[in-house]
Parts: structure tokens; sequence; C-alpha cells
């Protein structure tokens, strides 16, 4: 009697141990991969964590030794990091490209997968490169702690378009990437803000100006946005899909950013 | 005879509480991207005017011709309420003496195309698929670079599913017949690029898209060539014979 309930213990021990453990293996947006270390290759990542002061950067310094940061804190730092961000032209001041600040590539992710070969694989700067795209997309577009970015109904939490509680947890949707740029990876040239005023603004838009509108408009601080996970905006864009509704951090979750960024390793 | 069972009660208790501690995480419930948030308004099937298919015809790319694929279209979306209008599949067929190629993108109509999901979660901005066809196909380079709203989480099928792409519990079905170049015409070399013009289940092979746009590169409608025909050409590569359905009205 004893031994056959042992035995059926000994079954029941294992097969609820295995059903946990595969569970356990699916690695859902924002969490930590177990027991991961990122690959000696890793040169590009999704910034795991923003700024914090919104469209304030700090200017591109300030977002590069962001980027130098959060790279450091995995052992990635032995490479020059720069923010993918570009700026606007200023009286006495060239505009900077995101494109030109980059290095050449091939760049590679948390987990060694290639996001794409060269500068043009990933702008997608001939009409049949643009229409291959480049490999970066939901499953490949990590932070450089390997996570996975939570996207467009992953968590379906209304919540998440409040700052307050979306700083309070990895699990809610933050799928916009401030870039700053058009398409091809350079900057606008329009006169209007799509850098929230060179990346040194946290300011919300006047009352009554924003309106829900993701355009850019005059007087308005706004960023362009682009989404690693491609699932968005009206166009999936990486790197330009379109603006946000202010350059305050708690403006940035409303349309479900929280101001993180690309990082690239340019050596 | 007690000890070793009472070895094994705690052994088992112990690896099996860390184990759901280390799966917990305090992860929110993960809705895959089906359930739509509480509050959104009735499903409206009517508005539908593009879907992916549920299920293939089951023959791999034996879809009965064009008229037979249009036919499964038109079932499909007469399941759930959307008869109302003339559904075309976006298919390309291949010259052949006598017969001129036919172009998916003649197809389908000018747009704007909904899909099912979008209308029923009210949410205006993201309902639309593409305005119209040079945004559907990228036909200028920055259309082309910022790519339409055809996507994961807006190619749903006719009941607002979600189809299975990489990353997802398998079976992948994410490999959509196309028979399409990336501008959504039909070959012109002499490669069978659409099994035979949607008649083979056995030789050949067909160009397809891939919902999710994941794999190699993220093209929608052209992104490789599948194995074969059949069935189980289709499925070897997280296919199922699938393919979009757009209104043309």
């Amino acid at each position: 009697m004893t031994k056959i309930k042992s035995s059926a213990l000994v079954l029941f021990c294992t097969v609820s141990l295995a059903s946990c453990l595969l569970l356990g293996q699916v690695q859902r947006p924002g969490e930590y991969p177990r027991g991961e270390k990122p690959s000696p290759m890793m040169n590009f990542f999704v910034t795991s964590e923003p700024v914090g002061d919104g469209g304030n950067l700090g200017g591109l310094a300030g977002a590069d030794a962001h980027c130098q940061t959060l790279a450091r804190a995995v052992g990635a730092g032995n490479h020059t990091w720069h923010a993918y961000l570009s700026t606007q032209a200023r009286p006495g001041q060239p505009a900077v490209n995101a494109r030109d600040r980059i290095g050449k590539g091939p760049w590679y992710n948390f987990k060694g997968e290639m996001i794409a070969q060269d500068l043009a694989h990933l702008h997608g700067d001939t009409m049949e490169l643009a229409h291959q795209g480049n490999n970066l997309n939901k499953l490949t577009g990590l932070t450089e702690k390997g996570q996975i970015v939570p996207g467009l109904y992953d968590y379906s939490d209304p919540r998440d378009n409040d700052w307050d509680y979306a700083k309070t947890t990895r699990f809610s949707t933050r799928h916009e990437m401030l870039t700053g740029s058009q398409t091809d990876g350079t900057a606008f040239t329009d006169g209007l803000d799509h850098t929230c005023d060179n990346w040194t603004s946290n300011k919300s838009p006047a009352p009554g100006t924003s309106n829900g509108d993701l355009n850019a408009a005059d007087g308005r601080p706004n960023a362009q946005i682009g989404f690693p996970d491609r699932n968005g905006g009206g166009n999936g864009s990486w790197n330009s899909a379109h603006g946000t509704r202010g350059c305050a951090q708690a403006d940035l979750p409303k349309t479900h950013g929280q101001g993180l960024f690309y990082c690239f390793a340019i050596d | 005879m007690t000890k070793p069972r009472a070895y094994v009660v705690a052994f088992c208790t112990v690896m099996l509480a860390s184990c759901l501690l280390m799966a917990q995480q305090n992860l929110p419930p993960n809705t895959q991207g089906v359930t739509p948030p509480p509050g959104s308004p009735p499903a409206t099937p009517a508005r539908m005017t593009f879907f992916v298919t549920s299920v293939g015809i089951g023959k791999g790319g034996d879809l009965g011709g064009l008229a037979g694929a249009d036919a499964h279209c038109h079932a499909l979306a007469a399941a759930v309420g959307a008869a109302g209008h003339t559904w075309h599949a976006y298919l390309s067929t291949q010259a052949r003496p006598g017969q001129p190629a036919v172009n998916a993108r003649d197809r389908i109509g000018t747009g704007p195309w909904f899909n099912y999901s979008f209308a029923q979660l009210g949410a205006p901005q993201n309902a639309i698929i593409s305005a119209n066809l040079g945004e559907l196909h990228g036909d200028t380079l920055v259309q082309a670079q910022r790519g339409s709203n055809l996507f994961k989480q807006s190619a749903r099928n006719e009941h607002g599913e979600v189809i299975h792409g990489i990353g997802d519990t398998p079976p992948i079905q994410h490999e959509i017949l196309t028979g399409s170049k990336w501008d959504g015409r039909a070959y012109t070399d002499n490669a069978d690029h659409t099994c035979n013009n949607w008649t083979s289940s056995t030789t050949g092979s067909a160009q397809v898209g891939h919902s999710d746009r994941i794999g190699n590169g993220s093209s929608w409608n052209s992104s490789n060539a599948s194995k074969g025909c059949s069935q189980a050409a289709l499925e070897s590569t997280g296919g199922a014979g699938l393919f979009y359905c757009f209104a043309i009205d």
C-alpha cells in the first residue's frame, strides 16, 4: 500500500515539477531571461529604462551617457555607445542625423541575433531593401537585459497610460522609442519640433493645443517615435511612426511610450 | 518506510514552491491580443473589409484557382455575418499562353480597408489596415520604409483573432499565401510562385508573406518561397495555406 502511494507521489511530483518548469520557460514581455547574459556580440539594445525626465535627455550627450551606463551595468561597457537620436538644425548649429551616429554595423542584439547588416539594410535605403525590411521585430528588439519590450495588447491595462502606475512595473506597454528622425534616419527639416527641443525639453503642450493629434504642430513640444515591435501607430515603422502628446515624462505613456530609445555601439 | 516518503514529500514541496515562485515575477495576465479591453463596444463584423482566413482550404496550394479562393473568403465572411461585401483573395496568378497574369493588388479594390478587431475596439486611428493601395504596398520609398498598418496585432482573422506567429504557441501559421512580389504584382519569370496558379497540391512553390512581419525581413506579402505545394509542405515552414481576404466594395 505504502509502496504504491510512494510511487504515485513521485509521479505526481515529477509531472507537476516538469510542467511548472515548462511553463516558466516562456519569456513574456518585460520579463528577464533566466540566467542569460548578453551575447559578447551585443552592439544594439533598447534601453530597459528611460532617463526619466520625458524628452529632456540632457541632449545627445546625456542620451549617450544613459546608453553607456546601462551597457556597463550588464558588462557591455567595453564599447562606445550612441543613442539613435537626431537633433534639428538651429542657428549656427547644424542638424545631426541619427543614422550618422551609430557606426556601420552589422548590429546584434542581446542574443547575438543580427538586427541589420548595415545602414542601408537598417533603414531600407532602396525600394528593394525597404520592402524587405530589417530584422528588428518584437522578438529581436531586446533591452540590454534581454527583455522583450511590452507592446500593443500584451497586458492591455488602461493604467499603462499613467506614468504613476507605469513606473512601478516592468509589465506595461512601452513600445514607443524616441528617435526624432524621419524614416531614412535623418533629422526633420520642417521647422516643427520633432526632438523635444533637441532632447532638452520636458514641457507639456499648452492646454487646448494638443487635441490628441500625434503630428508635429507649430509651437507644440513633440518627439517622433518608432516601434521595435513594428506594431502600432498606423504604420509600424521602427524609427518614424508618429509624434507624442508632449515632452513631459507623464505625456509619453499617454500613447504607450516611456522615453526609451535605441542604443548602438559604434565600434 | 515512512522516512523516505517524508523526504520525497519535503523535496517535492520545496522544488515545486521554488519553481512556482520563480515563475511568478508578479506578471499581470497576458491577453495574447485576443481580448478587447473592458467596456469596448460590441463587435461589428459588417465594417470589416479585411481579414486573414482563419483556416486554409486544406489542400495546400490547390485553392481551386482564384475563384475557389474568393469563394473561401466569402464563405468565411458569411459565417461571421460579413456577407454584405464582395470578397477577393489577395493572390496573383502568373501568365500562361493565351492567359495574362493577374496581380493581387489589382483585385482588392481601392481601400481603405478595416480589420475586424480594431473596428470592434473602437480605435479609429488603428482601425485601418491601409488607406489605399500605395500605402499598403509601399509604392514610394518613404511608404515602403514606414510600412502599412498591417502588422501582427492588426492582421486578424474573421473572428478577430491574431494569427500565431514566431514566438507564439504552435502551430505557427504566419506564412500567408500571396504568389506576389513586394509590389503586389505577379512574377514574370518562368519559375512557379503560385502553386501552378493555385491548382497544385503537390509540386511547385508559392511565394508567401508573414502576417506578423517576422522572418527573412518584415514583409507582409513577399518574404520567401514555400518548400512545396502540399499541405504538409506549407505546414513544415510555419504556414497553413491561409491567405488575405479584402472586400472590394
